[in-house]
């Protein structure tokens, strides 16, 4: 439906634009013991003209009565007072034909006591058209999660951005989860934008190749193998179970085998995660936030990874017990586990000996060890080590959604966890071929019989680590 | 035993790559089967049934062109959807977005007919009525059996003066969809020629054809109850006022028509504070002229100058970027500034768009600037078509006036009056001290 007549629309039809604008834009701080709001208020000309019969003074009282009637703050349920921080700043910068426009700052500020949730909802001007916003900055002594931008595209209401596609901006709400913590903050990149909550350049990227694919620009196959490339950078990032996956491997008999496995199960979690998450992060979106989730996952994560390492660090305690009683009684023990004898795992055998050989000669006891790497164990390991999904791959999956793209923004999510799997299992493999040439060397033969108790150690403490990271998310 | 350990690995193996097949191949038939489907603004711009919320319309098609920014096509729907937001809220700033959104699909297709229309309707909103018309005539050019284009060749042949032409730009238009644009159209051109009845009828069919957004119904309810009301049926032009309402609460036009309805009834105050909140949301002068007209007439003279202040700087705006002036501008300067100014504005106006509304503003202006021997020939001009606009009457009663010819003066500003009484509080108040006056 076109104009309907060239007549009624309005006589300024051909108006130099914006003329009639009053825009405003919220910057919110939240720290432990404050919330401080910077009010920007641009009117245009046209309004101006108002503006400017009145006294700097009167104007002053009126902006400011329209600003504390509008503006609403409510922190943990109830309505905080917003006091002025400081004199506000009024001028009339020079606009078209002469004419001047209104620029008012005004900084505004709630003594607060570490604020749980916080919303702001902005009233002012209500009705009178022009941009509208709310982005949010880091505070103090806080972590702050919200879906309103962390970007001001307009410089604090100084340029005003014409993208065609992207809709001007129109927030008058805002609402914020705080936490304790050190002035840390989860926010979109730009209102309406894609996602982003991690500034994880990795994380970054992979969103990117999800954009060019949607655009249509560029061959499937290269965006997989690049969706693929930021997986395997991203695992490289810190809490992606490296550090886990090596010691398991290490600390147990694993093999090259052993290693892949891992990385198939990690591949599988980690997508079957992520599509969970995103799920739940879309059915239920009302009642949960997927960052609520996160927590959850990693709680469950550190609590598997301890359990592994336990049952790692008990059978092998349990074989240091047995053997120190000098039981030689093995042999037929290892007999009974005589299945395990693949071709591969003789090979193994063969370093294990000369370890055992210089260590004690005993022989077969070694025989026991296979135990301690079981499948159930490497199901574990890789299900924990996938379990937490990346955020980037979550946003990736929910902007796959909003663009009607979900299989495109799945098969990528699939190259990613892959990508992301083969880095770990890259690393399963070096650790387990440097384990092999470990004996070789002349105080490898100490180190490695430390090793698996060292390892296991370690898994429990990363286990612990991963579960304590959790808690004061969940509690 | 090799096998038996293996197993795991390969059936893990085998369950991932499957699951990477079924994959692969849902994206395939996905993108196979997705792109050609007709996206909704599409549809919206040829059958003249959009989406009911714009905005949502407007996040749909940025969508589509991210995913496809080759598509010329979504661009022109794109524009088009900007341009009935700038309809909705009234901000202009649209206009450029439409602007740029045509202009990205003549960067893809420099035939687009759906882009040309836009750029039609965007002239026609510049009150570039020639260059509305020249587009549309290529737009339908290039697509010789759709509708679309026909609205800015009719508005661009009635603003041009045409009026044959229009008619028969109508009759086909109407021929080809009896719909809301069509028969609003249609609703106007018989107004201009003076059938009220005629052009409510058309109105009416406007409203119940319905198609187009809530605004564009809530719209033509309007006009609908503006109709009403020129002809003397105030309570049947409430409840269309109250219809456009009950659509669009937030309807400025309509709000507006509730008070002309308060002048009708007398109930000035109610009118002024009714305009008040209309123009404090958008400060317009077709909504800040008549509130100074009507503090005038209340006594209100500081607070008329206020709101008179505002049109005459939208006025120095105009001015200063360039921009055509426009009939409303016109009566303006006539009315409430310099009639100089005035004449200068009106005939740049019937230079660029001979309509009887242009002939009326000139005629005014000229009277105004104390030519009314010039201002009555043009007034008489603008009712060549056997208008029975209350204001182009007025003009020429008040012209014959001047100029001592006391017959043509009682007779037009009588008909004035019994056409409307409250056409405008302050001039019906003139016209009726006119009337007494004369010797």
């Amino acid at each position: 439906m076109a104009a309907l007549f060239a007549v009624v629309v309005p006589a300024a039809a051909a108006h130099p634009l914006g003329n009639f604008t009053v825009n405003h834009l919220s910057t919110v701080r939240i720290s432990d013991d404050q919330v401080e709001v910077r009010y920007v208020l641009d009117e245009a000309e046209i309004p101006t003209v108002e503006n400017q019969r009145a006294s700097r003074e009167e104007l002053l009282r009126r902006k400011g009565e329209e600003i504390a009637a509008g503006l609403v703050l409510t922190v943990d349920g109830r309505p905080a007072d917003l006091e002025p921080d400081g004199a506000p700043r009024l001028s009339f910068p020079a606009g078209q034909a002469g004419l001047n426009t209104t620029r008012l700052e005004v900084d505004l500020r709630a003594t607060v006591e570490d604020p749980k949730s916080v919303e702001l909802r902005d009233g002012t001007f209500a009705g009178r058209i022009g941009l509208k916003s709310i982005v949010i900055e880091a505070g103090d002594g806080t972590a702050v999660r919200t879906t309103t931008p962390a970007d001001d595209p307009t410089d604090g209401l100084r340029q005003y951005p014409q993208d065609i596609l992207k809709s001007p901006l129109n927030r008058t709400d805002a609402s914020f989860r705080v936490r304790e913590g050190d002035g840390t903050l989860v926010a979109p990149r730009s209102e309406g934008g894609e996602v982003s909550t991690t500034r994880d350049s990795s994380g970054e990227g992979f969103a990117s190749v999800f954009e060019d694919a949607a655009a249509g620009k560029g061959v499937l196959l290269f965006l997989l193998l690049a969706a693929l490339g930021w997986g395997a950078l991203h695992a490289l990032s810190p809490g992606h179970g490296k550090a886990m996956v090596a010691a398991y491997l290490a600390g147990t008999r694993g093999t090259a085998k052993h290693a892949v496995a891992l990385g198939v199960i990690v591949t599988v979690t980690h997508t079957i995660g992520v599509f969970a998450l995103g799920f739940v992060a879309l059915s239920l979106q009302q009642f949960i936030l997927p960052e609520d989730i996160y927590p959850w996952l990693t709680l469950v994560s550190g609590l598997l990874v301890v359990v592994i390492g336990a049952s790692v660090l008990r059978s092998r305690m349990r074989w240091a017990r047995d053997r120190r009683k000098g039981v030689a009684l093995a042999a037929a023990a290892g007999h009974s586990h005589g299945h395990d004898h693949s071709h591969h795992h003789e090979h193994e055998h063969e370093h294990e000996h000369s370890h055992e050989h210089s260590h004690g000669g005993q022989h077969h006891h070694h025989h026991h060890m296979p135990d301690e790497l079981t499948w159930r164990g490497v199901l574990s390991m890789g299900a924990a080590a996938g379990l937490i999904p990346c955020p980037s791959a979550l946003v990736v999956l929910l902007a796959a959604v909003s663009q009607n793209q979900l299989t495109l923004g799945l098969l990528l999510i699939v190259a990613f966890s892959v990508g992301l799997a083969g880095t770990l299992t890259a690393l399963g493999l070096g650790v387990v071929y440097a384990k092999r040439l470990m004996p070789r060397l002349q105080f490898g033969g100490r180190i490695a019989a430390a090793l698996p108790a060292v390892s296991a150690v370690i898994i429990v403490v990363a286990g612990l680590a991963l579960t304590a990271r959790a808690v004061p998310g969940v509690v | 035993m090799t096998a038996h350990r293996t197993k795991p690995i390969l059936k893990l193996g085998s369950i991932a790559l499957a699951f990477v097949v079924v994959l692969a191949t849902l994206a395939l038939a996905n993108r196979s089967s997705n792109p050609p489907s007709d996206p909704p603004g599409r549809q919206g711009a040829d059958l003249g049934a959009p989406p009911r919320n714009t905005e949502e319309q407007v996040k749909s098609l940025q969508r589509q062109i991210r995913a496809d920014p080759s598509d010329a096509r979504g661009y022109a729907a794109l524009g088009d959807a900007y341009l009935q937001r700038t309809r909705e809220t009234g901000d202009f700033a649209f206009y450029t977005r439409a602007e740029r959104s045509f202009r990205e699909a003549f960067r893809r297709d420099p035939d687009s007919a759906q882009a040309i229309v836009g750029e039609a309707t965007l002239a026609l909103a510049r009150h570039d009525f020639r260059e509305g018309l020249r587009q549309g005539e290529r737009a339908l050019a290039l697509e010789p059996e759709t509708v679309r284009p026909y609205a800015a060749i009719v508005d661009g042949q009635v603003e041009l003066g045409r009026y044959r032409g229009a008619a028969r730009s109508l009759q086909e238009m109407v021929d080809r969809r009896p719909n809301l644009a069509s028969y609003s159209r249609i609703s106007y051109f018989r107004e201009l020629n003076g059938d009220v009845p005629g052009a409510i009828e058309a109105m009416r069919l406007a409203v119940s054809a319905g198609g187009g957004t809530s605004e564009n119904v809530a719209f033509v309810q309007t006009l609908l109850g503006d109709l009403q009301l020129d002809a003397g049926r105030v309570s049947r032009a409430r409840r269309a006022y109250g219809e456009a309402l009950t659509s669009e609460p937030a309807h400025l036009p309509a709000r507006a028509g509730l008070a002309r309805i308060d002048v009708a009834r007398g109930n000035l105050e109610s009118a002024a504070r009714r305009l008040r909140q209309v123009s404090e949301r958008l400060p317009l002068p077709i909504y800040l002229t008549p509130l100074a007209e009507i503090e005038i007439v209340r006594g209100n003279r500081a607070q008329a100058n206020r709101d008179l202040e505002l049109v005459r700087a939208q006025r120095r705006l105009l001015e200063a970027a360039g921009t055509r002036t426009d009939v409303d501008l016109a009566l303006f300067e006539a009315d409430h500034g310099d009639p100089r100014r005035a004449v200068r504005f009106a005939r740049a106006v019937f230079a660029s768009a001979p309509s009887v509304r242009s002939s009326d503003a000139l005629g005014w202006a000229l009277t105004r600037a104390g030519n009314p021997r010039e201002g009555l020939r043009h007034a008489r001009q603008a009712l060549r078509l056997g208008s029975v606009d209350p204001s182009f009457h007025y003009h020429a009663g008040m012209a014959a006036k001047a100029l001592g010819q006391r017959g043509t003066a009682a007779r037009e500003l009588r008909r004035t009056l019994s056409l409307n009484p409250s056409f405008s509080p302050l001039h019906a108040r003139r016209a009726r001290r006119s009337l007494a006056d004369l010797p």
